[in-house]
């Protein structure tokens, strides 16, 4: 039982990493990043695939962070020209086009068999292992969260508003939000990769069937319902994912006759509708949260 | 490459992008008057091909009477899914239409999976050899297939370029407010707009199916080369659709001895990339507004 729960505390902080990483995007800087899974994937790789060549785990989740954040240097340049229609669409063909890759390049990561037996974090410590990973998560998620906050309150935190409120006025006020844009793009993907590397280091096994566009649309759907463009909003948000999540699973004993594969197409069509429902009445997600 | 290897490559980049095109033109017609890229696009493409499934299954109905009732139903989902969900959205930030689309889209393949299940599908089509040319190969069912997508495209065409219809419906693409002012009512135009939608992604998905196979991913795989048709083809250009498709397909087949077959989709999205980054207003386009 301790077991179960720990291992839902760190998939549900790992999503909240996920959604803090996206509310800097999206909920503060309107940046529409439908290719969260990607930078997920990349960091969940470069750690993963270091580690097995013997480097120091603490290296390998930086070097996580570190890559995904460059990999967003293009995409966050690209967004500078782009309507959020159009970004959002290009990061989501982005997602698949690494997820293509990461399953056709086999001599670096092994294709669609995955990498096994990736070593766990704090491994030496034995049974306790996975709560000391809940424990440092808890830690850099509520660091995360602070440092949001803080950020937002900064001056340079009013400056990311202001470009997601109206970045006409801010270009006529002769600021030039171009740069910011794409530091906090970065800063969002390698929160996204750090993300990668827990969850790489937790499952110990990865294939590219885990980092399909669902996962990017599971973050989504946490952060709207709890509520774009606040820390609360992306930590409740994630917390009522992963109920959701986990809900469902406890769900199948309720409906009887319904098997495996047709409870995973149950869970998505919920995803669906969730958010349907949330867009058409709850934009502002389920706690309110200021209406922007 | 032999002129026939690449003549083989060509041919089939031809018909693939006649396929693509619909879909394509689907997006186009929305994102000109609705101005949001309907990710949902796809997966009525899904619904259409598994619709005529269904049909042919039931009744043992021979292709084109499925594909009628097919092109029937999935303009009810498509009009049902404006009217339920889109219609409410417009006038709110454009991600909000989106996600929706997004989350209508997973709606729809769910359901699908759910009742279809995951297994791969075949429509009920008479096996026939290819014509050989000297080495240049052509299926006569590839011939169908292009012959079909070019009436249905013909078809969208007069009505956007020939009736008034389609004049209001360009009234309504260029200013919305203007069209009202001029006594244009939106609200029947707009779910004539989503029944042909509907119409033309099930005689997609319909195409798709035949081309390659029915599953429940169909629909969404083509979602990143149909967009890039539509960018490539410049956003709002229903000609402009068409060609990027055509364009687009030609490009990823002369593309597979290079890349092999899986790397498709991620030339689509390089082409998608490079296009946006160098002439965002595609090769038809008017020049919009890119803040």
């Amino acid at each position: 039982m301790i077991a179960y729960l720990c291992a839902i505390g760190v998939i549900a902080l790992i999503y909240c990493l996920l959604a803090l990483g996206l509310n800097l995007q999206f909920g503060l800087t309107r940046l529409v990043n439908f290719g969260v899974v990607a930078f997920f994937a990349v960091g969940a790789y470069t750690s993963g695939l270091l580690s097995l060549q013997g480097v120091p785990l603490a290296l390998c989740f930086v070097a996580a962070g570190v890559l995904s954040g460059l990999l967003a240097l293009p995409i966050g340049l690209l967004s500078l020209r782009l309507r959020d229609d159009y970004l959002a669409i290009v990061t989501l063909g982005f997602s698949e086009a690494v997820r293509i890759s990461i399953q056709q390049e086999s001599w670096l990561t092994k294709g669609v068999q995955g990498l096994p037996g990736l070593p766990k974090l704090f491994a030496a410590w034995g049974p306790v292992s996975d709560v000391a990973t809940f424990a440092t998560l808890l830690a850099l998620v509520a660091l995360v969260s602070w440092g949001t906050v803080r950020l937002t309150r900064s001056p340079f935190g009013r400056l990311l508003k202001a470009i997601g409120d109206d970045e006409a006025a801010l270009s006529a006020l002769g600021k030039d939000p171009a740069w910011f844009k794409v530091q906090v793009f970065m800063l969002g993907a390698a929160l996204a990769g750090v993300a990668g590397a827990f969850y790489a280091h937790f499952i110990t096994f990865i294939t590219p069937e885990q980092f399909i566009p669902l996962i990017t649309f599971y973050v989504w759907m946490g952060l709207v319902m709890g509520g774009a463009g606040t820390v609360r909003g992306a930590v409740f948000g994630s917390l009522l994912l992963m109920v959701f999540l986990e809900g469902s699973r406890f769900a199948k004993d309720w409906v009887p006759g319904v098997s495996e594969v047709g409870m995973a197409s149950l869970r998505l069509a919920a995803v669906g509708l969730a958010l349907i429902l949330v867009t058409l009445y709850r934009p502002n997600g389920l706690f309110g949260g200021p209406s922007k | 490459m032999t002129w026939i290897a690449f003549a083989n490559l060509l041919i089939n980049g031809l018909i693939e992008g006649l396929v693509v095109a619909l879909p394509a033109l689907a997006m186009t017609l929305v994102m000109g008057v609705n101005r949001f890229p309907n990710a949902a696009t796809g997966d009525f493409l899904t619904t259409g091909a598994y619709a005529a499934v269904a049909v042919q299954m039931l009744g043992g109905w021979p292709l084109w009477a499925a594909a009628l009732a097919s092109m029937a139903a999935t303009a009810v989902v498509s009009a049902g899914s404006y009217t339920l969900i889109f219609r409410k959205l417009a006038g709110r930030p454009m991600v909000s239409s989106m996600l929706a689309a997004i989350g209508l889209g997973f709606l729809l393949r769910s359901l699908i999976s759910f009742f279809a299940g995951h297994d791969q599908r075949t429509f009920d089509l008479p096996l026939v050899r290819a014509w050989n040319f000297g080495g240049v190969r052509l299926l006569p069912t590839d011939v169908a297939i292009a012959g079909i997508a070019v009436l249905c495209l013909l078809v969208v065409f007069v009505l956007i370029y020939k009736t008034s219809f389609g004049r209001q419906l360009r009234a309504v693409a260029d200013s919305a407010d203007l069209a009202r002012a001029s006594g244009i009512r939106a609200g029947g135009l707009m779910l004539s707009l989503w029944v042909l939608v509907g119409a033309l992604s099930a005689i997609g998905g319909v195409l798709l199916g035949m081309k390659a196979i029915v599953s429940p991913e169909m629909g969404w795989e083509s979602l990143i080369p149909a967009f890039a048709a539509m960018v490539l083809g410049g956003i709002g250009s229903p000609v402009g659709a068409v060609l990027g498709a055509l364009l687009l397909c030609v490009a990823q087949e002369l593309a597979v001895p290079l890349l092999g077959p899986s790397y498709k989709l991620v030339l689509s999205f390089v082409v998608l990339a490079l296009v946006l980054l160098l002439r965002p207003a595609g090769i038809m386009g008017r020049v919009q507004r890119v803040r």
